[in-house]
């Protein structure tokens, strides 16, 4: 194996590298290749005229279908809607071929999606995008705002959807922030055409992203990320072309803690930059929703349980042919402690021997694991100076904090839902973090120049949120608060032992971090909620 | 209201609030996606911020929710989209554990 050789420490991906590179230079498979990819346009254009053709008339595209564009979540929302409300029949395969036909010939530019990320990503209990408090109150009270900013029409279609609402959802004029006012006339008026000029069909934005060359993510990446409750993780990403814009992947991910995942998936990638794979990571069934930067050379998302999308990690990644040598893509742990010793991980491309973290802070060892790893032991004087030292080209993920003591830990997220599971429901867990604070120069809390230092080692307990709460004892039934911050709800329906209440409950949620002699306390709310079973992928 | 028209000065007071613009009429508005801010009673939470006012348990008026389409976000819509949702469970309370899922898997 060459030195140069990226992944000249990662065996596994690397007899698995070879395997797709002798494959990939086998012409009978480029020519299947090929030719499946010329079919799969061709099979959607057909399937769209015999599926969808039926009802919506052909003029200047298919009617309605023509003038929206949306995200692959959005369309595989609306494919499932016209099999519930119109009985369309389609097969797994041809659900699949639908929407990376409709995503990729009507979709949404990068920059028409970004605003949205969290949404897309399921990250949980993110906090609603709205422009307004109008949208907020009209379509926000049901939905988020990001399912309606989404996707793009223009006024009239915006019209018609306003339209479909009130007929197939009645209530939406009498039930709170309805009935209130006139929203139908509303909605169809002033709401529609501030819609069209929010999110419109035709976007410079898409057109030049429809004209513009996308790069292939083949290649070899190198990954690093998060996962509340278990920590930092720094690995590779292989990834290999399966023809029609369809991917295997390969994954390595070394945590911390010292455990590893390995696996292997499959993605797509969807008008050029929105990945959509999964994997099975060691035992765990996952999903991924990456998106990728236009220039090709960073991915970034967030990757999930397929079963339980609340459990998941943020992914970033560089391609490493792409990345100068020298960057860092990790350090951690990032959090150092003034007047003591700490070794720190460096995950990155091609790292050189020097590193300078500032006055104040000496690299006492450096130990080389492979060309794209080090590890360093480094010591903080007692009298280093606290806050960021960023290192090399200024990277966000590439600086560590030095601190004397902490100020504060505030729970995040500050205000979290889990929901009751039973029967064919899947309880949704909250995992919660203590993230230390810094008050910054001026000494005073909640202002500008604070520094959020980052997740810290918690005590975690639970307790009632109010005198209500007390009285139902919610802290004793609605469920478990894990050690690592998970909160794992009770089951659902009525519970004898609670008068037939169910185990919903308002909780306190506490956060006890030790800092050196010190025990300094956070504090949460968390809401466990009953059960919702409508549980479609933007909501 | 466009052919209802208001005779009387009570009759005209009812009408105003409804051609007026929105009132504020909810009193917290938590964005958090997932939940539904129409508090009446509330789904996650009530009107106030609580869990005091919603209906408890869930189960005991599931069908008082979904029979008027009342959060066809969060629950099935019995009057038009998932009619057949509830058939053969006639009881929530008892048969909610057999109410299936809306969304299909991918």
């Amino acid at each position: 194996m060459s030195a140069m050789n990226p992944m000249n420490h990662f065996p596994r991906l690397d007899r698995w590298r070879a395997l797709t590179r002798m494959a990939a230079f086998s012409v009978g498979l480029l020519a299947t290749l090929a030719a499946s990819a010329a079919g799969a346009a061709g099979d959607a254009a057909a399937l769209l005229q015999e599926k969808c053709g039926a009802c919506h008339l052909e003029e200047k595209g298919w009617q309605r279908i023509t003038n929206i564009r949306k995200t692959p979540e959005g369309w595989d929302m609306t494919l499932v809607r016209m099999g519930i409300w119109h009985k369309v029949e389609l097969s797994r395969a041809e659900r699949k071929t639908l929407v990376k036909y409709l995503a990729d010939h009507q979709g949404l530019a990068p920059e028409e999606s970004q605003p949205h990320r969290a949404l897309i990503e399921r990250q949980p209990n993110s906090v609603d995008v709205s422009p307004s408090e109008e949208l907020t109150q009209m379509c926000g009270r049901c939905h988020s705002v990001g399912r309606v900013a989404l996707q793009r029409r223009d006024a009239d279609e915006w019209r018609k959807l306003i339209h479909t609402h009130v007929g197939q959802f009645p209530s939406i004029e009498y039930s709170s922030l309805g009935r209130d006012r006139n929203w139908f006339e509303l909605a169809q008026g002033d709401l529609s055409r501030r819609l069209g000029e929010l999110y419109p069909l035709r976007a410079d934005a898409w057109r030049k992203w429809q004209a513009a060359r996308h790069a292939a993510p083949t290649g070899t990446w190198r990954v690093a990320g998060h996962r509340p409750g278990w920590g930092r993780y720094a690995g590779y990403m292989e990834v290999a072309a399966l023809g029609g814009d369809r991917y295997d992947v390969r994954y390595e991910l070394n945590f911390d803690a010292g455990n590893t995942l390995t696996g292997r998936g499959e993605s797509v990638v969807y008008a050029g930059y929105e990945w959509r794979g999964a994997a099975q990571l060691g035992n765990l069934d996952t999903l991924s929703v990456f998106a990728m930067s236009p220039d090709g050379k960073r991915m970034a998302g967030r990757w999930f349980l397929r079963k339980a999308d609340e459990i998941g990690a943020r992914f970033e990644a560089i391609r490493v042919e792409a990345a100068p040598a020298g960057t860092i893509l990790s350090l951690s742990p990032s959090l150092l402690k003034a007047g003591e010793t700490t070794e720190i991980r460096v995950a990155g491309v091609r790292l050189g021997d020097r590193f300078d973290f500032g006055p104040g802070i000496e690299v006492d060892k450096m130990t080389r694991i492979s060309e794209h790893e080090v590890r360093l032991v480094v010591s903080v004087a007692g009298d280093a100076s606290v806050g960021w030292r960023t290192l090399g080209k200024p990277d966000v993920a590439a600086r560590v904090a030095v601190y004397r003591q902490i100020d504060r830990v505030r729970v995040e997220p500050e205000f979290g839902y889990a929901r009751l599971g039973g029967g064919t429901v899947a309880p949704v867990t909250a995992q919660f973090e203590a993230i230390a604070w810094l008050d910054g120069p001026d000494g005073k809390p909640d202002t500008d120049d604070d520094v959020r230092l980052g997740p810290m080692d918690a005590q975690w307990s639970v307790d009632n949120h109010d005198e209500r709460a007390r009285a139902d004892e919610d802290a004793r039934f609605a469920g478990v608060m894990e050690p690592h911050g998970q909160f794992i709800p009770a089951p659902a329906g009525p519970n004898p032992a609670r008068n037939d209440l169910s185990n919903t409950g308002d909780l306190s949620v506490v956060a006890k971090v030790v800092d050196g002699a010190r025990t300094v306390t956070g504090t949460g709310r968390l809401v466990v909620a009953a059960q919702r079973w409508n549980t479609p992928p933007l909501r | 209201m466009k052919r209802l028209l208001p005779l009387n000065e009570k009759a005209r007071s009812l009408a105003a609030p409804a051609a007026s613009q929105p009132s504020g009429e909810a009193a917290l508005m938590s964005n958090v996606v997932g939940c539904t801010t129409t508090f009446d009673p509330g789904w996650e939470l009530d009107a106030f911020g609580g869990m005091a006012n919603l209906c408890q348990p869930i189960e005991a008026d599931l069908y008082g929710c979904t029979d008027t389409c009342w959060w066809p976000a969060q629950l099935a819509d019995l009057v038009n989209t998932s009619p057949e949702w509830s058939d053969g469970k006639n009881s929530a309370i008892r048969d909610w554990r057999e109410l299936q899922i809306l969304f299909p898997e991918d």
